[in-house]
C-alpha cells in the first residue's frame, strides 16, 4: 500500500513553546489513520503543521510523493487536502447552501457531489437555506464534514469529530466516516479511544510532541498496557 | 425539490434586498418637490433653484449622502470583511484634495481629475495591500492609522500650503458650471443620489456574489477560508480596492459641495466618525451604513445645538452606549429581531480588536 501522506521528523513551534519535538508518521491511500494521544500532545498542531497553519521549522511532509512543507496553506488545500477543524468550525454568518458553495473549487463541484453528500447526511438537504448559526451542535459536525467534501480532495484531515456529540449522533458520524472513507483517505484525531478504534484501520501515537509508536488498530486493541500507558484508558 | 434547487438560492430572497431602497430612491428623488409643495412654494421652484426649503433639505441630504458613500466603504472593509483599519478617513480627505488642488491650482477638467482620483484611490489601497500580508488585527489598525496620521500632517504643513491651505483649509474650488451646488443644486443633489443608490446597489451586489460570500467568511475566520483553499490576501486587496475607489468619489463629492475642505476630515476624529456611523446601523448589515449616516448627522446638529462645547463628549457617551446595549446597531438588531447582548458584544469586541469569531 502506498502512502499517501508521509511526515519525517517535524518540529514545529508555537511562539517560543517547542510544540512537536519528532512527528514522524504515514497516511496509507484508502485508509483511516488515527492520531491517538492525551490532552496537549500536539495532535491538533500535528494537523495544523500539515496544512501549514503552525508551519514546521524542521522536517519535510510529503502529499503524493510531492514536498509541501514551505507551501502557504491554500496552496495546501488546492492540492486535495480536506480539513474538518475541532468545535465543528463552520461559517456561521453563512447559510448551509452557502457553507457548501464555497467550498467548491471548480465551477460544479457541489453539484457533482450534493448525492453523495446528502446520502451521508439527509439532514442538511432539509436544512439547505437555514443559517449556519441556526444548527444544533451535530448538524455543524456534519456540515463541517460536508463542506470537505464538496471539493475533490484526496485527504481529509478530521480533528475531534465526536467532541460533544451526543452519543446517537456519535453513531451516525461513524457511520458518514466509514461510508465516505470508502473514497478518500482520513486522517483522524480523535479522543476517545472507542470511536477512533472502531473507524481506523492504523494508528499513530503521539506523546509529548513526538510520534512514539504506530501500527495497525487491530493490534493496539489487543495490547491494553499501550492503551493505559499512552491514552490513560483500558 | 431536485437536489440542484435544493442548493441554489431561492428566487424571491434574492430580489427581496433591492425593493425597499428602489423605493426610498424614487421617494428622495421626489422629495424636494414635495417639500416645496409642503411649505408653499412653487416645483417649478425647485427647478428654477430657489431659496427655501427645499434648497434646504437638498442640502442637508446631499451632506448626509456623502457620509453614507464614506460609511458604506468602511462597512465593506470593517463589517463585511473583518479587516480593522483605523486609516478610512485618509481615502475620503485624498480624494477631496486630490480634486480641489487638481480644480483649483492646475485647473483641470472634472473628467481628468476623476480619472486621477480613480488613479489614485487604486494606489492608496495598494498601500494599505503592501501592509496587509505583514501585519494583522490591531497592528494593522495602528498602521493604517499612520498613514492616514502622515497625510493630516502633510496637508497642514506650510511648504504644501499654496495648494492646500495648510491648517485653514482649502477654499474656492471652483465646481464646473453644470454641478454647481449653489446655482445647480438640484443637478448635484440628484448626481449624488444616483452615486449613492449606485454605491449601494453595487455593494449589495458584491457582497451577495461568490466573492463576497468569501469575504464573510474571511471576516468569521479568516483560517478557515485558507483552509478551503482562498488566497485570502487578493480578496482582501480587492475589497480595499472597492473601498478606496468609492470613499475617494465621496470625497470629490465632498470637495464640489462644501467651501471649504478642512483638513480635519483627515483626522483621527473624522476616522472615529466613520466608525459611529457604521457602528450606529449596524456593522456588516451595508443598509445600516446610510441609516448610521443620517442619525450621525442630525445627532452631532443637534449635540452641537443642546450641548455647545460639550457635543463631542455626549457623542462619546453615544459611542458607549451603543456598544453596550446595541452591539448588532439598528438594522443588526432589526435582522436578529433581539439584542442578543452577550453574544453581540462578544462579536463587536472581536470584530474592534481584530480577531473575529473563532
Amino acid at each position: 500500500m502506498t502512502n499517501l501522506l508521509e511526515i519525517h521528523n517535524i518540529h514545529t513551534f508555537i511562539g517560543q513553546f517547542h510544540i512537536l519535538e519528532a512527528v514522524s508518521l504515514a497516511v496509507p491511500q484508502g485508509s483511516i489513520t488515527a492520531l491517538l494521544g492525551r490532552n496537549g500532545a500536539g495532535k491538533t498542531t500535528t494537523l495544523k503543521s500539515i496544512l501549514g497553519l503552525t508551519p514546521p521549522s524542521e522536517g519535510q511532509i510529503y502529499f503524493e510523493d510531492q514536498p509541501i512543507h514551505g507551501y502557504r496553506s491554500f496552496e495546501i488545500a488546492a492540492l486535495g487536502i480536506g480539513f474538518v477543524p475541532e468545535h465543528r468550525a463552520i461559517f456561521r454568518d453563512l447559510s448551509v447552501a452557502e457553507n457548501l458553495r464555497i467550498a467548491e473549487r471548480r465551477k460544479g463541484d457541489l453539484r457533482r457531489k450534493e448525492e453523495f453528500i446528502f446520502s451521508l447526511f439527509p439532514d442538511l438537504k432539509r436544512l439547505i437555506h437555514l443559517p449556519g448559526t441556526n444548527l444544533s451542535g451535530g448538524q455543524q459536525q456534519m456540515l463541517a464534514i460536508a463542506r470537505a467534501l464538496v471539493p475533490d480532495n484526496k485527504l481529509l484531515l478530521i480533528d475531534e469529530p465526536s467532541e460533544g456529540l451526543a452519543p446517537v449522533i456519535i453513531e451516525h458520524m461513524m457511520a458518514a466516516i466509514r461510508q465516505l472513507s470508502q473514497e478518500k483517505t482520513v486522517l483522524l484525531v480523535e479522543q476517545n479511544f472507542i470511536v477512533a478504534s472502531q473507524l481506523a484501520e492504523r494508528y499513530v501515537i503521539i506523546e509529548e510532541g513526538r510520534s512514539v509508536k504506530q501500527g495497525l488498530m487491530a493490534d493496539l486493541v489487543d495490547d491494553p498496557a499501550t492503551i493505559r500507558r499512552y491514552l490513560g484508558a483500558a | 425539490m431536485s437536489l440542484s434547487a435544493a442548493t441554489s438560492s431561492p428566487r424571491t430572497r434574492r430580489w427581496q434586498p433591492y425593493l425597499a431602497p428602489l423605493g426610498l430612491f424614487i421617494g428622495l428623488a421626489a422629495l424636494p418637490f414635495v417639500v416645496a409643495l409642503l411649505s408653499g412654494q412653487s416645483p417649478a421652484g425647485v427647478l428654477a433653484n430657489e431659496a427655501g426649503s427645499a434648497k434646504f433639505i437638498q442640502g442637508l441630504l446631499i451632506e448626509i449622502m456623502i457620509l453614507a458613500i464614506v460609511a458604506l466603504s468602511y462597512d465593506l472593509v470593517l463589517g463585511i470583511t473583518g479587516l480593522l483599519s483605523f486609516g478610512h478617513a485618509l481615502f475620503f480627505a485624498a480624494g477631496a484634495y486630490l480634486t480641489g488642488v487638481l480644480l483649483k491650482s492646475f485647473g483641470w477638467s472634472l473628467g481628468a481629475t476623476l480619472g486621477l482620483v480613480l488613479v489614485s484611490a487604486v494606489l492608496q489601497a495598494l498601500l494599505f495591500g503592501v501592509v496587509l500580508p505583514r501585519v494583522k488585527g490591531i497592528t494593522f489598525a495602528l498602521v493604517t492609522l499612520g498613514l492616514s496620521e502622515v497625510f493630516y500632517i502633510v496637508v497642514q504643513s506650510r511648504e504644501l500650503g499654496q495648494y492646500t491651505g495648510a491648517d485653514v483649509g482649502l477654499q474656492g474650488v471652483p465646481p464646473p458650471d453644470f454641478l454647481n451646488p449653489t446655482s445647480h443644486r438640484l443637478t448635484f443633489y440628484l448626481v449624488t443620489l444616483i452615486f449613492t443608490f449606485a454605491v449601494y446597489l453595487f455593494y449589495r451586489l458584491f457582497v451577495d456574489s461568490p466573492t463576497g460570500r468569501v469575504c464573510v467568511a474571511i471576516r468569521e475566520n479568516e483560517n478557515r477560508a485558507l483552509m478551503l483553499g482562498y488566497n485570502t490576501f487578493y480578496f482582501k486587496l480587492v475589497v480595499l480596492v472597492i473601498a478606496a475607489i468609492t470613499a475617494n468619489l465621496a470625497g470629490t463629492l465632498h470637495a464640489l459641495y462644501q467651501p471649504v475642505i478642512s483638513p480635519n476630515i483627515a483626522s483621527l476624529n473624522a476616522m472615529v466618525d466613520i466608525l459611529l456611523m457604521t457602528l450606529i446601523g449596524g456593522l456588516g448589515t451595508l443598509t445600516g451604513a446610510p441609516i448610521g449616516a443620517a442619525i450621525f448627522r442630525l445627532l452631532t446638529f443637534f449635540l452641537d445645538r443642546w450641548f455647545g462645547e460639550s457635543a463631542s463628549f455626549m457623542l462619546g457617551v453615544v459611542y458607549v452606549a451603543l456598544v453596550l446595549f446595541v452591539p448588532y446597531g439598528i438594522v443588526g438588531t432589526w435582522q436578529r429581531r433581539g439584542f442578543h447582548l452577550a453574544a453581540g458584544r462578544r462579536w463587536l469586541l472581536g470584530l474592534l480588536t481584530g480577531r473575529g469569531d473563532g
